[in-house]
């Protein structure tokens, strides 16, 4: 048994090195036209979109975009420009643009819902940015809807998990390298007030929408929703039960929505209890992403990520040495790297399966359903936060689950 | 005068004397293990050996990585190997390429050029060099390529290495690693240390026993996809190098089809043989790791008729057959090593 054992423990990163060089593979793109496509949103994310975007020139081709506020539109320009894109400061107009394919909306998150059943009633695909829809029943109606529109594409901007990496950690959770997963830590921490520079004060909730509840789900929803979606979707599950505590710790500076979070997530069908933490007052750890099982661990950063046996110490005693061609690297705190090279930005990993799930009409890994389920986490986790509740995950929710 | 001598055979007696007992305390004490490891090559080091002190220091070992790194590393711009592969007739080398070049030319001679450590151009075209690719090569590229490819084009002068073509460059990727294993255990040999495995990037060498007098354990490593058979095999060796070379773990795919990393020098082509994985036994790692890609290179049938009556090598092979089940054989001076 124990001999198996370290085989075994090779074997991840064998088949490990043999994905990196097929998916981190560039151009492998299947081959179609390009999309025509409108950035709705030109803040931070929709500009990084559009940065991302100018990389994949013969699959994306953008054509117009469109922002309520004017500086935005100013600077969304100097990412990208040319003779063909069209500047909308409504939303409707350009769904109304018969030269746009593709719609991309990165708004704040309380225009999420409005602005997509809008889109797919306008036949154009969307690319949803996380998290999908500000509550479960705009989610539920959302998927009736799309149900109409079959031919559309839907995909929900949790880019991270698009990148080989996160597939490799799924199909490594699936391949029970893990054992029995029964804890992950999950924190994305940073020390700034997370507030962007206001050209003017009147636009201090425009700008700054991610402080106030009307507009935002906060931290959760912002930042935690990645990896509670990963956690749904790798495990094919939802939490059961949502605890969650926060406050305005640090900023008191007349934000609503919270600056430091904690959520317990407890998934009673595997029995995994899951811990998701946020602040805005130390950045020490960052984005740290940890799945605990009683094989292994597996840490994560959003590009890299490193497997750690809990059997190698039982390895060394078997045998005294291994010999193999091209031996695994285990680094000096015992981990191995799961994909011998950091993976690109998540972000370009997501643009091509968007582009991919419209040339050949499939449904992304990261669509309406499972954006559903992580939308409803996160408005559980703010409820929960908001009211000093114990939240359960009603049986209605699942009404639509696709597993 | 007398007196002193006297005295001073006393003196000798008694350093005798004590001489003894230490000896003999130390001869008493049971040997500890030591362990040290660390990063070199692009990849990890560890060694183990058993001493009644730890006489090794890690610093020690880091500066004959080192010093074998600015020689031989491809990776290092400045290293002599980079040197002589931008040079246009070739350069002084040190002690350490020097020994690693006699050592790759006997071999390339005595396998007629299956070995060769001027495959590099090669390597690149099939885009396994520094710039990866997936593109398989034109024929013209491969044939632009074998020209700078042939280990006789080289040729050690006295101290220097000479290019008949400026294109010529060399790869010692190959069996360096293993010259690395025979440094280190050298070091530990010279510090009276006859108990030890050294191992750098899965290439073996161990002289003596363990404290508790066994020999050292060996996996070999296989391949994931044939986990469950049994393909994994556990040895025990008191004496010599093992090294491997694999064709599962580094490939490309160019459309449907697999490409190994191995490139035949003389064809030009990856070799498309049985073979999945070699590990070689010899007494010194520099002959093991020249030789597992041989092996690789050779195919089954003639690595076997290489191996047959021979006593200073022997091999385990890991193979595809034709109805492209997995089986694994051994020549046979490979058998001892196993335990069961």
């Amino acid at each position: 048994m124990k001999r198996r054992g370290f085989i075994k423990n090779a074997g991840v990163l064998t088949s490990s090195m043999f994905l990196s060089n097929e998916l981190l593979a560039a151009g492998s793109f299947v081959a179609g036209p390009k999309i025509r496509v409108a950035i709705i949103g030109c803040g931070d994310r929709g500009v990084g979109i559009m940065n991302v975007m100018k990389q994949l020139p013969e699959q994306f081709e953008i054509r117009a975009i469109c922002d309520v506020l004017d500086f935005r539109l100013q600077n969304a320009l100097k990412v990208y420009t040319s003779r063909d894109l069209k500047s909308y400061k409504d939303y409707r107009e350009v769904l109304d643009d018969k030269a746009v394919d593709a719609v991309f909306i990165a708004t704040p998150l309380n225009m999420h819902f409005e602005i997509a059943q809008n889109a797919i009633r306008a036949e154009k695909h969307v690319y949803l940015e996380k998290t999908m829809t500000y509550n479960a029943n705009q989610a539920f109606e959302l998927i009736e809807i799309k149900k109409k529109y079959p031919a559309k594409v839907l995909q929900v901007g949790h880019q991270y998990r698009s990148s080989p990496l996160y597939y490799k950690v799924k199909e490594m959770i699936d391949a029970g390298y893990l054992g029995k997963v029964t804890q992950i830590d999950c924190r994305w921490d940073r020390n700034g007030n997370w507030r962007r520079s206001v050209p003017h004060p009147s636009l201090e909730r425009q700008v700054n929408w991610r402080m106030y509840k009307e507009y935002s789900g906060g931290l959760a929803a912002e930042l935690l929703s990645h990896q509670i979606d990963f956690i749904n979707w790798a495990f094919n599950t939802q939490p059961d039960q949502i605890y969650a505590t926060g406050g305005i710790d640090f900023y008191k500076d007349g934000r609503e929505t919270f600056d430091n979070i904690q959520a317990t997530l407890r998934y009673e069908k595997e029995g995994m209890i899951g811990n998701f933490g946020a602040t805005c007052s130390n950045k020490r750890d960052g984005y740290l992403f940890k799945i605990k099982g009683s094989k292994g661990t597996i840490s994560l950063l959003m590009n890299q990520g490193m497997f750690y046996t809990e059997e190698l110490n039982s390895k060394l005693e078997v045998v005294d040495g291994v010999t193999g061609a091209t031996k695994i690297t285990w680094n000096k705190d015992g981990g191995a790297p799961i994909l011998p090279e950091p993976t690109k930005d998540g972000t370009w990993y997501a643009l091509k399966e968007f582009y991919s799930s419209i040339i050949t009409n499939k449904i992304p890994d990261s669509n309406i359903y499972t954006g559903t389920k992580t939308a409803i986490a996160v408005d559980l986790i703010n409820k929960s936060s908001y009211s000093n509740t114990i939240q359960n995950w009603l049986p209605e929710y699942n009404r639509f689950d696709r597993g | 005068m007398r007196g002193l001598r006297w005295r001073d055979s006393c003196l000798i007696l008694f350093i005798i004397a004590v001489f003894i007992s230490l000896t003999s305390f130390n001869y008493r004490q049971p040997l500890k293990r030591y362990q040290l490891s660390g990063f070199a090559q692009g990849t990890t080091w560890q060694l183990s050996y058993y001493a009644s002190d730890s006489v090794i220091l890690k610093s020690s070992i880091d500066s004959i990585l080192l010093e074998i790194d600015n020689s031989m590393s491809l990776y290092k711009p400045n290293s002599l190997i980079s040197q002589f592969n931008m040079s246009v007739k070739g350069i002084k080398l040190d002690s350490h390429f020097k020994k690693v070049m006699e050592k790759s030319f006997s071999i390339s001679k005595e396998t007629d050029g299956v070995f060769d450590v001027t495959v590099k151009p090669l390597v690149q075209a099939w885009g396994f060099g520094a710039k990866a690719s997936n593109k398989t090569p034109a024929a013209a590229e491969i044939v632009n390529a074998l020209a700078c490819v042939g280990f006789r084009k080289l040729e050690l002068k006295d101290d220097s290495l000479v290019k008949s073509k400026s294109c010529l460059e060399v790869d010692l990727n190959g069996i360096a690693q293993g010259y690395t294993v025979d440094v280190l255990s050298q070091f530990l040999e010279m510090h009276a240390i006859n108990n030890y495995l050294v191992e750098l990037g899965g290439e073996i060498r161990v002289k003596g026993i363990k404290s508790d007098g066994s020999g050292f354990k060996i996996g070999i490593e296989s391949p994931e996809e044939h986990e469950n058979t049994s393909m994994k095999k556990i040895i025990t060796l008191n004496d010599g190098a093992i090294t491997t070379s694999g064709n599962y773990r580094q490939y490309k795919t160019h459309g449907n089809k697999k490409v190994s990393h191995l490139i035949n020098s003389r064809t030009g082509y990856p070799i498309d043989n049985e073979m999945i994985s070699v590990t070689v036994w010899a007494r010194d790692a520099i002959t093991a790791d020249g030789f597992d890609n041989v092996f690789m290179n050779m195919g089954m049938k003639k690595s076997l008729s290489f191996l047959e009556g021979r006593t200073d090598m022997a091999a385990y092979f890991i193979y595809l057959k034709e109805d492209k089940s997995i089986a694994d054989t051994s020549s046979a001076g490979f058998y001892k090593f196993f335990n069961n």
